[in-house]
C-alpha cells in the first residue's frame, strides 16, 4: 500500500521524503544495545548470527508441537504431576452448576428457535469446560469482550435465565439492548460484559483499546484485566493479527482466549490453519502463550488464573489456547451432520465430555451424589421453561424504541422526521385499522405515547 | 449527466492545489482586516485538538506517524512534546487494528481521535466505523456510546491515482449512527473538530489535503478555546438570489471562484458550504432554493448515489421542489476510477469552471 509519506507530488510541501527504513517503528530516536558477538550484530534486532543454514517451522524445539496442558484425565484423577488448583468446595459447586445448567439451557433455546419462536440461537455444546473454566478465573470486574459462545461465563457472573430469556425473545425487559440486537448477543453494563458483535473478530482489536483505558486508569490499573474470547475460526480474520499487535505494541493488560473448538461452521480447523494451532502465533507477536485441553475445567481454570495474574502484573498481553469439540451445530442455521459423521460426535460425547470429567472429581473429592445430581437437573430444567414461558408472553419494546439511541445527544432532525412520520401513521390507523390495531398491541405501551 | 459536467470543461484549469491556494490567499487579504487573524487549515486542525486535549484528560489521539513524526501531514504536529506518549500514540499499520483499539477505548470512557493517514486506508478498518462505532450504542439499548474522532484527508489528492483519490462522503453519509462532517475553511475545522471531539457519538471527519497548506481568515470568536460549531447546519459563504450552488470541501473554494466570475455577467449566486454530511442541511437548502429556484450542487465525489444525488432527492421529496424553475444539476467527479496521468486526472475532477456552466445551464444561459 501507497503512504503518502512516499507520495512525489504532494501540494503541500510538507513532507520531506523519508523512507519507512530510516524511520523504522520501535527503533527511532535510540540506538538498541547490542550485546557484543564475534560475528557482529544486525542493526535492528538481537537476533544472534549463526553460520547454520537451518529453517524452522516450530516455536518449539525439536520441531515439537505445542503440548497441551491437563490437570484431570477423562475419570476426574489427577494425571502425574499434576498440581490440581487451590479450588474450594462452593466454588467448584459453582462452576460444576453453571456447566450443567449452560446446555440445558442451549437445548430449550435451540429447540424454541427450531419450532420458529425465536429468531436464530447458538449453543454452547462440548464447550462448557473451557467457557466457565476460563469465566471463574476471572475477576467479576474484569471487561470482558466474548464472541457469542461464551453465555456460560456471563451466566457465572450473575446473568439471570430471564435476562437471557427476554434478550432472546426481545421483550421490553431486555437488558442488554431493549430488543435491538439478535438473539445470543448479549451484553451487560453491570456484569461488564461487552455487546457482542457479530461480525467475527472485531472484538479482538477492541479489547485491546478497552486494556489500554484500564492501563490509563489509576483505579483499574494492577487490578483489572480486559478479556476477549474468540474462536479459531475467527482467529484467520485480520482483527486476531491487528489485535494481538496493538496489545503487544502498546502494551496493555489484555487476555486473549481463543476456544479451538475445532469447526468455524464447516470448516474443520485443519483448513483453517496449517501451522500448530492459535498458540503458535503469540511468540510471534512477543506474547505469552499457554495451551490448554478445554475439556478439563480445571486445568482451564488454572491456567487462565495464572494467565490474568501475568497479564495483570506486567500490564502485556497472553494468549490462552483450549482445545475442545463442538459437539452442536454451529447455530440454528446449520446442520453439522451434512459435513461430519454422527458418530465421531457422539462418540466425543462419550469419551470426552467435559462435564462428565468435572463430575467423576467432585464424586471423588465427595462433594458431589447421584441425587444431588438428579434434584439439580430437575430443578434447572424447570427454572430454564419458567424463565421462557414468562418471556414469552411478555410484550416487546415500546414503538418509541426504535428511534432511541441512534444518537447519544440530541435527535438529529431526520429521526425527528422519521418518528413524527411514523406517529402520524399510528395516529391515522393505530385505533382503527385491524391489522395494526392488534400489531400495536405487541408493544409495550401499545403505541400510547404515539397516539397523545 | 454527471460526466458532462465534468468533461464540459474546454479550457484545461490552473492546478486544483494553485487554484485552492489561490482563494485561500485572496479570502485571507479580503477579510484580515476585521480580526487580523489567518490560520492554515493545519494550524486550526491543530489547535482544535490541543485546545480539547487541554479541556478533557480523555481525549487521546492515535493512528500511524502520529507521533514522532508530527503526522503524515503534520496535522499533529508538536502534540507529542506538548501530551506525551500515552496521549499521542503511534500504531502499527493496521487500520482495522487501532480503529478498533481506538472504539474499544471509547467504549470504555475515554475520547480517541482516531487519524487515518487517508481515508482511502480506512477502508481497512470499514467494519469497524460502521458496525461496531456506529451501532453499537443502539444495539446496546445506550449502555455503550462510542465518543469517538474518525478524521483524515479524504477526497482526491493530486498525482496518485486511483486508490488514493476517492471521496467517501457518501459512503459513510449513508450510515445512521454515525455524524459525518466535511469541512472546508479554517473556521470549518476548528469549529467543527472541536464540536465532533465534544460529541457524545462517532463522527467522520474528512479533511482534505489539497487545503491543509491553505490560509484562511479566522474571526476573533473563532480564535477562542471555545469556539464551536454545530454539527448538522450549513453555511451560506455568499448570498445571491439567482441561483443556489451547494458544495462541500474543496468545492466550496471552486462554488466561490465561480459565484465571482458569475457576477461578473451579472448572475448572482448563492454558495451554500455544506459543512455537515450527515445529519444533511436540507432545511437551508430548500430555504435558498425559495429565493433562487434553480439548484446546482458541487462535489469531489463519483456521480451515482452521491452527495448530490441525496441532495437532489431530499429537494423533490421536499417543498423545495415546487420552488425549482429548472432541473437540478450535480457537478461531481467523473464516474471512473481517478488516472494518474495530469491530463488525465485534471479532466476527472471538477473545477471553477465546471460549477459556472452547471449554474449557467441552470438559468438557461448559453455557455
Amino acid at each position: 500500500m501507497f503512504r503518502p509519506a512516499r507520495i512525489p507530488r504532494l501540494s503541500q510541501a510538507l513532507v520531506s521524503r523519508v523512507s519507512r527504513v530510516s524511520h523504522a517503528r520501535g527503533v527511532a530516536g535510540t540506538t538498541p544495545q547490542l550485546p557484543q558477538h564475534a560475528l557482529g550484530s544486525l542493526p535492528t534486532s538481537t537476533s544472534p548470527i549463526t553460520s547454520k543454514l537451518h529453517f524452522f517451522n516450530s516455536v518449539m524445539s525439536g520441531e515439537k508441537k505445542i503440548p497441551t496442558y491437563r490437570v484431570i484425565d477423562g475419570a476426574g484423577q489427577p494425571i502425574e504431576g499434576a498440581e490440581v488448583p487451590e479450588i474450594d468446595k462452593a466454588l467448584a459447586l459453582k462452576m460444576y452448576e453453571h456447566m450443567v445448567l449452560l446446555p440445558i439451557m442451549d437445548e430449550t433455546l435451540y429447540n424454541l428457535q427450531r419450532q420458529g419462536r425465536i429468531s436464530f440461537y447458538i449453543t454452547s455444546f462440548g464447550e462448557e469446560a473451557a467457557v466457565i473454566g476460563s469465566g471463574a478465573a476471572l475477576a467479576p470486574d474484569d471487561e470482558v469482550l466474548a464472541q457469542y459462545r461464551e453465555s456460560g461465563a456471563l451466566l457465572f457472573r450473575g446473568f439471570t435465565l430471564d435476562d437471557i430469556m427476554n434478550q432472546c425473545f426481545g421483550t421490553y425487559l431486555d437488558s442488554s439492548g431493549k430488543g435491538k440486537q439478535m438473539p445470543a448477543h448479549y451484553g451487560s453494563k453491570k456484569l461488564h460484559w461487552h455487546t457482542i458483535s457479530s461480525p467475527l473478530a472485531t472484538q479482538i482489536p477492541q479489547a485491546a483499546g478497552v486494556g489500554y483505558a484500564i492501563k490509563r486508569d489509576p483505579n483499574r490499573r494492577g487490578k483489572n484485566c480486559a478479556v476477549v474470547y474468540f474462536g479459531e475460526g475467527a482467529a484467520s480474520e485480520g482483527d486476531f493479527h491487528a489485535g494481538l499487535a496493538l496489545a503487544s505494541t502498546i502494551p496493555t493488560p489484555t487476555l486473549f482466549i481463543a476456544r479451538n473448538n475445532g469447526f468455524a461452521i464447516s470448516t474443520p480447523s485443519t483448513e483453517q490453519f496449517y501451522g500448530d494451532g492459535i498458540a503458535s502465533r503469540g511468540p510471534g507477536y512477543g506474547v505469552h502463550t499457554i495451551r490448554v485441553d478445554g475439556n478439563d475445567v480445571l486445568a482451564v481454570f488454572a491456567a487462565v488464573k495464572e494467565a490474568r495474574r501475568r497479564c495483570i502484573d506486567e500490564g502485556r498481553a497472553v494468549l490462552v489456547e483450549t482445545m475442545t469439540y463442538r459437539v452442536g451445530h454451529h447455530s440454528t442455521s446449520d446442520d453439522s451432520f451434512a459435513y461430519r459423521p454422527r458418530k465421531e460426535v457422539e462418540d466425543r460425547k462419550r469419551l470426552d465430555n467435559p462435564i462428565v470429567r468435572f463430575r467423576l472429581f467432585l464424586e471423588s473429592r465427595g462433594w458431589w451424589s447421584k441425587e444431588e445430581e438428579t434434584a439439580l437437573v430437575k430443578r434447572l430444567r424447570d427454572e430454564v421453561n419458567a424463565a421462557y414461558k414468562r418471556a414469552e408472553k411478555l410484550p416487546k419494546p415500546p414503538v418509541e424504541e426504535m428511534f432511541s439511541e441512534v444518537y447519544g445527544g440530541e435527535m438529529p432532525w431526520n429521526l425527528k422526521e422519521q418518528r413524527e412520520e411514523l406517529k402520524g401513521l399510528i395516529k391515522k390507523y393505530g385505533q382503527t385499522w385491524e391489522p395494526w390495531k392488534s400489531e400495536l398491541k405487541k408493544h409495550k405501551g401499545e403505541g400510547k405515547e404515539f397516539l397523545e | 449527466m454527471a460526466s458532462r459536467s465534468a468533461f464540459s470543461r474546454l479550457v484545461p484549469a490552473i492546478t486544483r492545489a494553485q487554484s485552492a491556494r489561490s482563494v485561500g490567499a485572496r479570502l485571507a487579504r479580503g477579510y484580515a482586516s476585521q480580526s487580523g487573524h489567518t490560520m492554515t487549515v493545519r494550524e486550526a486542525l491543530n489547535a482544535a485538538m490541543e485546545e480539547e486535549m487541554l479541556r478533557d484528560e480523555n481525549v487521546f489521539i492515535l493512528g500511524e506517524e502520529v507521533a514522532r513524526y508530527n503526522g503524515a501531514y503534520k496535522v499533529t504536529k508538536g502534540l507529542l512534546d506538548k501530551f506525551g506518549e500515552k496521549r499521542v500514540v503511534d500504531t502499527p499499520i493496521t487500520e482495522m487494528g487501532f480503529a478498533g483499539l481506538a472504539i474499544g477505548s471509547a467504549f470504555a470512557g475515554l475520547r480517541p481521535i482516531c487519524e487515518f493517514m487517508t481515508f482511502n486506508f480506512a477502508m481497512q478498518a470499514i467494519d469497524q466505523i460502521v458496525n461496531s462505532a456506529a451501532k453499537t450504542h443502539y444495539m446496546s439499548g445506550g449502555v455503550l456510546p462510542c465518543p469517538i474522532v474518525f478524521r483524515g484527508p479524504n477526497g482526491a489528492a493530486a498525482g496518485v491515482a486511483a486508490q488514493h483519490s476517492q471521496c467517501y462522503a457518501a459512503w459513510y453519509g449513508s450510515i445512521p449512527g454515525l455524524k459525518v462532517v466535511s469541512p472546508w475553511s479554517s473556521e470549518d475545522c476548528k469549529g467543527l473538530l472541536k464540536a465532533a471531539i465534544r460529541d457524545p457519538n462517532p463522527v467522520v471527519f474528512l479533511e482534505n489535503e489539497l487545503l491543509y497548506g491553505v490560509t484562511f481568515p479566522m474571526s476573533e470568536e473563532a480564535m477562542s478555546d471555545n469556539f464551536l460549531l454545530p454539527i448538522g447546519k450549513a453555511k451560506v459563504e455568499r448570498e445571491g438570489t439567482d441561483v443556489t450552488i451547494v458544495a462541500h470541501s474543496k468545492m466550496v473554494t471552486h462554488s466561490l471562484e465561480a459565484a465571482d466570475e458569475l457576477a461578473k455577467e451579472g448572475i448572482k449566486a448563492e454558495v451554500i458550504n455544506l459543512r455537515s454530511i450527515r445529519p444533511l442541511d436540507i432545511e437551508t437548502i430548500n430555504k435558498s432554493i425559495k429565493k433562487t429556484n434553480r439548484l446546482v450542487t458541487a462535489e469531489g465525489g463519483f456521480p451515482a448515489f452521491g452527495v448530490g444525488s441525496e441532495i437532489c432527492a431530499q429537494v423533490i421529496e421536499t417543498e423545495g421542489f415546487d420552488y425549482l424553475d429548472a432541473p437540478v444539476e450535480r457537478v461531481t467527479g467523473a464516474d471512473v476510477p481517478t488516472p494518474y496521468a495530469v491530463n488525465l486526472e485534471n479532466l476527472t475532477f471538477p473545477d471553477t469552471n465546471s460549477v459556472i456552466k452547471a449554474a449557467k445551464r441552470a438559468l438557461y444561459r448559453t455557455n
